[in-house]
């Protein structure tokens, strides 16, 4: 066989990105469909010397067009660009799973099927007689386990006998089924054969008869308008999917008859899902299983960590030995303030992207992931969101690039994005270090009622933000209710994962470092003295508008160190400290945003420099600021979409300021 | 009667399935069509249900159920 190019296809839970990681390991790339937000995988392998290209078609259970994701699986498939599409199924359901094989059946590509997770089905008790079912479907079929190490020798041989004998599926008995429904005959009579390339007559009148809307406008533009009427007429008075889904069906359970034995069926849920699935224990249990997955996260971050605050400590040796070899002071400060502190920034970054990616895949493979959409699909459904959409927010709490990297288990793209915008307004961990500091030191025993006003805000907050983002994000029918299977667990296969996170890490790395070193050069540019004597312009723009920002409470300095908290919250208090103390700003901004501590007696500073209203104003406007230029770069990295992400940080930095004058005024009104 | 009004542990065979086309192919999609039984796994308030047919677990929104008629057969 020459070089060729397959298309994976397969329903939620058939293993599908399991194959496709352990078949590219890392030669794969992940971006979006042209001119659609949906992702993209595409990668590589060599077999018997030869470079194939393998594409990781959207999953959904059947190639109607009722999403984005499906319209990109049937274009892609018609197409012509793959020699073979690879249809996955799952052993252990067969009935179900084969839908999406006989939905595809009169699609003009050839395909191969395998019977993904044998051993799961093995476990079950059933014994499947794959030739019996290659002998009634007539393409090649392997019973196959995708986690199982290094036996994927009968994968390849199945796929090169697939592309050699350009197998199609065997359409004579589906079509008997399909005979039956009223109006089918009809509607072959009007399609002709050939009309829309890639697609039989047979599976265009069934697409017709479900009301494919697609397929309806493509049969429009090319039959005459009488034909087209007759074509409406038909369908109108059909029953639609509901009788071809029936066929469906029927055509499976003829093909697994006498092909699959099983023991008598028992449907006892394990001790695992007794909990999960419960009435009463499910929330706490799905919390603690993401706040443990959060913990684990950290466990591989750790030593990049180490490294990136490692790179950190090397700005003040590197700026010594610049100075002295006499590099102007402008060049010394670029280096250490923009490119140092940067990629100090994104390798700390990286670290917690990878553990999380590689936490959250875990639960997503194993099939925790849907136990945790099914309970809290109540409570993220008034967001217009999913159940998985909970996980990034209580990882929000920790850190905000971790949510947004754990968004990336929402396979629909605008919820995924709606999603980032809301665990947004989830303080995490670097603004929880500083608020109860900075209203202990204000409001001493109030600082519980101040961080309770901030939990209320947060719920209020992703409630307005749900309504305002949600209605461009989520369209109206993607507001639909669940309807997902709840896959039985299984193992993961760790090594493909671990490398396809790893390749995924690489990939935020080319991306994220252009937008992490542009912010951090522009917040330089900002703060640095270019002439000597006069003042940085951050530090004219904030006493240009110091009236202006008054109203929301914040004097200059306050505000600096909110445009600074936008940065990093961890520097917010150290530049706070310096400006009061009549710090030089660029100093004191360079300072802050490597973790230099505050001044020794910072209490008595914002004491005798800031009030209790003011101080409630800026603990409102910094916790709800833009998280930091990580978590920003991370949203960009997951949504590829600059335009939101613009919106996005644009809306939380007038939002916070808008909460910090509320909180200013009510401030006023209390103190 | 409807899908939703069923208790824990009960069997019934799907009669009947109304709604758009969107939820007509998603639910066909997912292994239920007229005449599968089903059985209900757990019928709990503000969470989907959760039924067994076709060897799968499913979770179903309680607004997607209203479409989905039943006869109850004894388990």
């Amino acid at each position: 066989m020459s070089s060729a190019t397959i298309a994976l296809l397969g329903q939620p839970n058939s293993g599908k990105s399991t194959l496709f990681n352990a078949l590219t390991g890392l030669r794969q790339h992940v971006g979006n469909w042209p001119g659609k937000t949906v992702e993209k995988k595409e990668g590589s392998f060599i077999y018997k010397g030869m470079e194939c290209a393998i594409a990781d078609l959207p999953g959904s259970y059947s190639l109607t067009a009722n999403s984005d994701e499906e319209l990109i699986t049937r274009d892609y498939i018609a197409s012509g660009k793959a020699d073979v599409v690879c249809i996955l199924a799952d052993s252990s359901q067969l009935e179900r799973s084969l839908f999406m094989t006989a939905d595809y059946a009169g699609i003009d590509v050839p395909s191969f099927l395998v019977l993904n997770m044998a051993d799961v089905a093995a476990d079950q008790g059933k014994t499947i007689d794959v030739k019996s079912i290659e002998k009634k479907i007539g393409i090649p079929v392997l019973l196959f386990s995708a986690t199982e190490g290094k036996k994927y020798e009968p994968y390849y041989e199945t796929m090169e006998r697939a592309v050699k004998e350009k197998s199609r599926i065997n359409v004579k008995a589906l079509e008997a089924e399909y005979e039956k429904i009223e109006g089918y005959s009809e509607l072959k009579e009007i399609i002709p054969e050939g009309i829309i390339s890639g697609f039989t007559t047979m599976w265009l009148s069934v697409k017709a008869l479900e009301g494919d809307k697609q397929v309806l406008s493509m049969l429009k533009a090319r039959l005459s308008l009488e034909d087209y009427k007759k074509v409406q007429n038909i369908c109108n008075n059909s029953q639609g999917a509901i009788a071809t889904g029936s066929s469906k069906f029927r055509w499976i359970d003829e093909i697994l008859d006498g092909s699959v034995t099983s023991q008598k069926e028992s449907i006892a849920l394990g001790k695992l899902d007794q909990i999960y699935l419960s009435r009463i224990w499910g929330k706490p249990a799905v919390i603690l299983t993401v706040l443990l997955g959060l913990i684990a996260s950290f466990i591989p971050a750790l030593p990049f960590m180490g490294i990136g605050q490692g790179i950190a400590a090397l700005k003040t040796p590197v700026a010594a030995a610049l100075s002295s070899a006499g590099s102007p002071d402008i060049l010394v400060q670029l280096i250490c303030t923009v490119l140092i502190q940067s990629f100090s920034y994104i390798v700390q970054m990286l670290g917690f992207v990878f553990g999380v990616t590689l936490v959250f895949g875990l639960l997503e493979e194993v099939g925790v992931m849907a136990r945790i959409s099914y309970v809290f699909d109540n409570t993220m459904g008034k967001l217009g969101l999913q159940g998985k959409s909970v996980m990034p927010f209580l990882v929000s709490f920790g850190c905000t690039m971790g949510g947004a990297a754990g968004a990336r288990v929402i396979d629909n793209w605008g919820q995924k994005v709606l999603t980032i915008a809301l665990a947004w307004a989830v303080p995490c961990g670097a603004a929880w270090a500083v608020i109860p500091m900075l209203s202990a030191v204000f409001f001493g025993p109030g600082a519980v009622l101040v961080i309770v006003a901030i939990l209320l805000t947060m719920i209020l907050h992703m409630w307005v933000t749900a309504k305002i983002f949600g209605r461009k994000l989520v369209q109206k029918n993607d507001r639909y209710g669940m309807i997902m299977e709840l896959p039985p667990y299984h193992k993961p296969k760790l090594g493909a994962l671990l490398r396809y996170v790893l390749g995924r890490t690489g990939d935020t790395f080319k991306r994220v470092t252009s937008v992490v070193i542009l912010v951090c050069g522009v917040f330089w540019l900002l703060s640095y003295t270019f002439v000597p004597g006069s003042q940085p312009i951050l530090y004219r723009i904030g006493t240009a508008i110091e009236p202006v920002t008054k109203i929301f409470g914040l004097g200059w300095q306050l505000f600096i160190a909110f445009i600074a908290s936008a940065v990093g919250k961890e520097g917010a208090i150290g530049v706070i400290s310096a400006l009061y103390t009549g710090g030089n700003l660029s100093a004191a901004f360079n300072a802050a945003m490597s973790g230099a501590g505050a001044a020794s007696n910072l209490n008595e500073i914002l004491l005798t420099n800031v009030s209790k209203a003011e101080a409630l104003a800026f603990i409102f406007a910094m916790t709800f600021n833009m998280p930091c230029v990580v978590a920003l770069a991370a949203t960009f990295q997951e949504t590829y979409s600059v335009k939101w992400t613009t919106r996005i940080a644009l809306y939380y930095t007038f939002t916070a300021l808008l909460l910090a004058a509320v909180a200013y005024r009510i401030g006023l009104l209390i103190f | 009667m409807s899908l939703s009004e069923l208790g824990k542990d009960s069997r019934a065979v799907v009669e009947k399935l109304t709604g758009d086309e969107r939820f007509m192919s998603r639910i066909t999609s997912i292994g239920l069509t007229p005449g599968c039984s089903i059985r209900v796994i757990r019928n709990d308030k503000n969470r989907p249900m959760l039924i067994y047919s076709r060897d799968t677990l499913i979770a179903l929104n309680r607004k997607e159920c209203m479409g989905i008629e039943v006869t109850e057969v004894a388990g």
